[in-house]
């Protein structure tokens, strides 16, 4: 029974992973909640379904025609509500993607309505027993594409060039332009992948609970924040194991405890970390204070 | 002229350290500043001396050692404590209020002094009459134009205040730590970014404030400003005291003259 | 009072706007010192639960409630304040946050305010509307005379720098804690009205959106003056209404105007736009928001801007 829960907290917590590391590379590089990142799973989630259902795609194409157009998403983003807006006020960023936030929300509700919508099934449902678990090939699917998705993001960001760029820029932006790095380009290339990624984690989502609702990116942001936190401010690494962490420990404390108080540890977690270890589990990697 | 303690000593401080992981910014410092001098904190940089004002202001607590301000002992957890007693201080870069006036700006000092307790502060603000202005405003503001025209700012005084120039902004930052009615200032580099002229302005500047009854430290790096107006000098090095005594011992002392070799300095 | 005047629905509608412009005051007053907290809507629940025990279940009057739910909203307020005394920025932004979370889940495990099917049967005030115009009338006195007072000047030198604040004397510490416990307070007055005009709620009520939406008030008005909140609450409640309002005089519109192409095309598009049905006129809320931030990202009203207004100016001006 644990073994399930367990695997169930992993499923959950890469959910929450995904979403949480675009959600730090952007605060990381540019010091900025970006709120509408909710949103953005929601989008993804919502191209995933309508590829497999007007489209007919199987379930690859249906993942990377999210992570294109939540990639694309965030170019708007960055265009419409970041760029244009002065930095200089530190509220005023804020609202203009809750703005974002807003506007996409409705946009969904508006062309799909309030309700959730049933996604079709595109994997073939298949029950694996190793010993006392039992696990199914969709679980299988999804943790395996998360896991992916998080090693070559793990790879990029430490390894690559314009990994060392987006952290180069995460911690000075002064410095950086003086090494040659092009802020602004940076921080797009954050947007994109940080979008595009949450894209992905939309429809795994949507796959997982087998629905998708225009709502289901408030909570997913909430969440995001908190792992984001526990793993330390534009720390990628950390967000990725702080939301692993957080699944598990959501599921193991709705089967232990009570399903209503699952939240609760989750925002007595945030709290604690907020008084006593600040700086997350595993460090900042964000843009110092003065 | 405000009472001195019998003994005339100002500022006491007996043994002060503070460490940083394995580092010494102050290593048992002894340090006596009498009433009514003019004395000045010098050594070659990074020897610790704004830590020593964040030590006396209350901003770092001290691992060991102990501060007596007029005889009594300092150890106010809060800063605000401590201004309440007569220090005050200003800062290395400066910090004024980007968006206050002038005029708004010293009254902020001269606040704490008007309302010590917030709950008065707070029956103050809700039962003001509805038009002219209160009887304590109306002190602290002649007070706070009083305090401008002694630093030749009363004109500027609706200006914002991040729209000075640099000069005037230092002295506006003086002006807001004389509001809190110190009887020690303590003036962390205060000359730093000034020209020539400005600076000769400045030591008839420290040594009005002294005439009105102040005590002042300041941390400085113009030897020809703190050997021009200091009653005593005291030298630290790596945070360690290595003299202390009128200008004069201190130009000709070997230690000193060591010490900073190398830097671009002349005694 | 108004009694005849209001039809039920502009009623319910000032009603509604003046509880989020009781609400954006709560988030102003700590957002004086520079204290930003996402969590009025949390306060707002505490008052709310809090007066409506009182109400439904001991029969206590209204009015005792209201006070009652005040004080428990700021007493839990400075115990919310003291550990954000050293917290900033985004953290603070989080810890009240997740505050408002923790209350939302603290009622809906509660089975004695209804748990997961909410509170029901709050006794309604026929009065709510002459109550919410009356603290409305006292904030903004209060706010008002803070601004010119020393208190309100010392409360901005804390927003502006912290530290230098401090080491002018100013006590930093009790005023946070003040200004923070006041906001509480506040919002636990704007809850509890609520709870007895709507008369229902549940976990979700008092939500993220709304204690986002009260931030949005605020910076959209104008946060460096006491009238900000107040204009920024009432524009951002009017608009939709103001929306709608434009899809009945579009209505009015002679047919002959509309009916050839492309006036037609435009027509069908705007009165579809601006239906009022929530999706579109929500759109057309974000868009409007991001447009501001980028225009007037101080706001709409600024301290200054309301200085170079003032009638001693002009007359300086014009003399």
């Amino acid at each position: 029974m644990i073994f399930q829960q367990l695997i169930n907290g992993l499923m959950l917590g890469a959910s929450y992973a995904l979403v949480a590391i675009g959600y730090t590379l952007i605060f990381g590089v540019l010091k900025l909640l970006y709120f509408a990142h909710g949103e953005v799973f929601m989008v993804g989630a919502f191209v995933g379904l309508y590829l497999v259902i007007l489209g007919h795609a199987n379930i690859y194409v249906a993942l990377i025609g999210a992570m294109i157009a939540c990639g694309l998403l965030g170019i708007i983003a960055v265009y419409v509500s970041v760029r244009p807006v002065p930095k200089d006020r530190p509220l005023a960023p804020l609202i203009s993607t809750i703005g974002l936030t807003i506007i996409l929300q409705n946009l969904a509700v508006y062309m799909f309505g309030g309700q959730q919508m049933a996604f079709p099934e595109t994997i073939r449902q298949e029950l694996y027993h190793l010993g006392p678990v039992t696990i199914s090939s969709v679980q299988i699917f999804i943790l395996a594409i998360a896991i992916t998705l998080m090693l070559v993001l793990w790879l990029f960001i430490e390894h690559s060039k314009t990994g060392r760029a987006i952290r180069a820029t995460a911690e000075n932006h002064e410095t950086a332009a003086l090494l040659g790095v092009d802020v602004n380009r940076v921080v797009l290339i954050t947007f994109v992948i940080g979008s595009g990624i949450a894209g992905v984690a939309g429809v795994l989502d949507g796959i997982k609970n087998s629905g998708v609702s225009p709502f289901m990116g408030l909570g997913a942001a909430v969440k995001g924040l908190i792992v984001m936190l526990l793993g330390g401010l534009g720390n990628v690494p950390g967000a990725m194991v702080a939301g692993l962490m957080l699944g598990m420990i959501e599921i193991l404390s709705a089967a232990y405890i009570g399903t209503t108080e699952r939240d609760f540890f989750s925002f007595l977690i945030l709290i604690l970390i907020l008084l006593y270890k600040p700086t997350g589990l595993f460090g900042t990697r964000t843009i110092e204070e003065r | 002229m405000p009472d001195a303690p019998a003994n005339g000593v100002c500022l006491a401080i007996e043994g002060l350290t503070k460490r940083f992981g394995g580092f010494y910014a102050l290593n048992d410092l002894h340090m006596q500043v009498a009433t009514g001098h003019i004395h000045a904190l010098i050594g070659p940089n990074g020897a610790g001396k704004t830590t020593f004002f964040n030590l006396v202001t209350g901003v770092l607590p001290a691992d060991t050692g102990r501060i007596l301000f007029e005889g009594k002992l300092v150890d106010d957890a809060r800063p605000s404590k401590r201004t309440l007693r007569g220090i005050a201080r200003t800062f290395q870069n400066i910090r004024l209020f980007p968006h206050l006036s002038v005029l708004e700006t010293v009254m902020i000092g001269a606040h704490c002094r008007a309302f010590p307790s917030v709950v008065a502060a707070l029956g103050k603000a809700v039962l003001q009459p509805p038009f002219g202005e209160a009887g304590e405003e109306r002190t602290m503001r002649d007070r706070a134009i009083e305090l401008l025209a002694f630093f030749g700012l009363a004109e500027r005084q609706d200006a914002k205040a991040s729209d000075l120039p640099y000069g005037d902004q230092r002295k506006l930052e003086m002006a807001r730590a004389l509001a809190t009615e110190p009887r020690l200032l303590l003036l962390d580099e205060p000359a730093a970014g000034m020209n020539p002229h400005e600076t000769l302005e400045l030591d008839e500047t420290i040594k009005k404030i002294r005439d009105r009854g102040v005590t002042v430290v300041l941390v400085e790096h113009d030897m020809r400003l703190v050997m021009e107006i200091s009653d005593r000098i005291t030298v630290l090095n790596f945070g360690t005291r290595i003299a202390d005594g009128v200008p004069g011992e201190i130009q000709s002392n070997p230690a000193v003259i060591e010490a900073y070799l190398g830097e671009d300095v002349k005694l | 009072m108004f009694e005849g005047l209001l039809d039920g629905y502009t009623r319910s509608l000032l009603i509604f706007a003046g509880i989020n412009v009781i609400a954006a005051y709560s988030f102003y007053a700590p957002f004086k010192t520079g204290q930003v907290s996402l969590g009025q809507a949390g306060f707002m629940a505490v008052g709310a639960y809090a007066s409506a025990i009182l109400t439904q279940k001991f029969g206590i009057p209204f009015a005792a409630a209201l006070i009652f739910g005040g004080v428990v909203g700021g007493i839990v307020g400075v115990a919310v304040g003291f550990p954000a005394l050293r917290i900033k920025g985004i953290y603070l932004l989080l810890l009240t946050l997740g505050f408002a979370e923790i209350i939302s889940v603290i009622v809906l495990s509660w089975d004695y305010v209804g748990g997961a099917q909410g509170f029901r049967k709050i006794p309604f005030n026929r009065y709510t509307l002459d109550y919410v115009i009356a603290i409305i009338a006292v904030l903004l006195v209060l706010f008002a005379r803070l601004e010119r007072s020393s208190l309100g000047r010392a409360m901005d030198s804390i927003h502006q720098d912290e530290t230098a604040a401090e080491a002018m004397g100013i006590d930093v510490v009790r005023i946070k804690l003040l200004a923070f416990g006041l906001g509480a307070m506040i919002a636990g007055l704007a809850g509890a009205l609520y709870a007895h005009h709507a008369t229902f709620m549940d976990s979700t009520t008092f939500n993220v959106m709304m204690g986002v939406e009260i931030l949005m008030f605020v910076v959209v008005g104008g946060g460096s003056t006491f009238l900000g909140p107040l204009v920024g609450a009432a524009v951002l409640n009017i608009i939709p209404e103001i929306l709608r309002a434009l899809r009945d005089w579009l209505e009015l519109l002679p047919v002959a105007w509309t009916n050839f192409y492309p006036m037609n095309r435009v027509y069908d598009f705007l009165h579809d736009f601006l239906d009022f049905e929530n999706a579109k006129r929500l759109i057309a809320y974000g868009v409007i928001l991001i447009i501001m931030m980028i225009v007037r990202p101080d706001g709409l009203l600024t301290r200054d801007g309301l200085r170079r207004l003032s009638p001693a100016r002009w007359k300086l001006k014009h003399a």
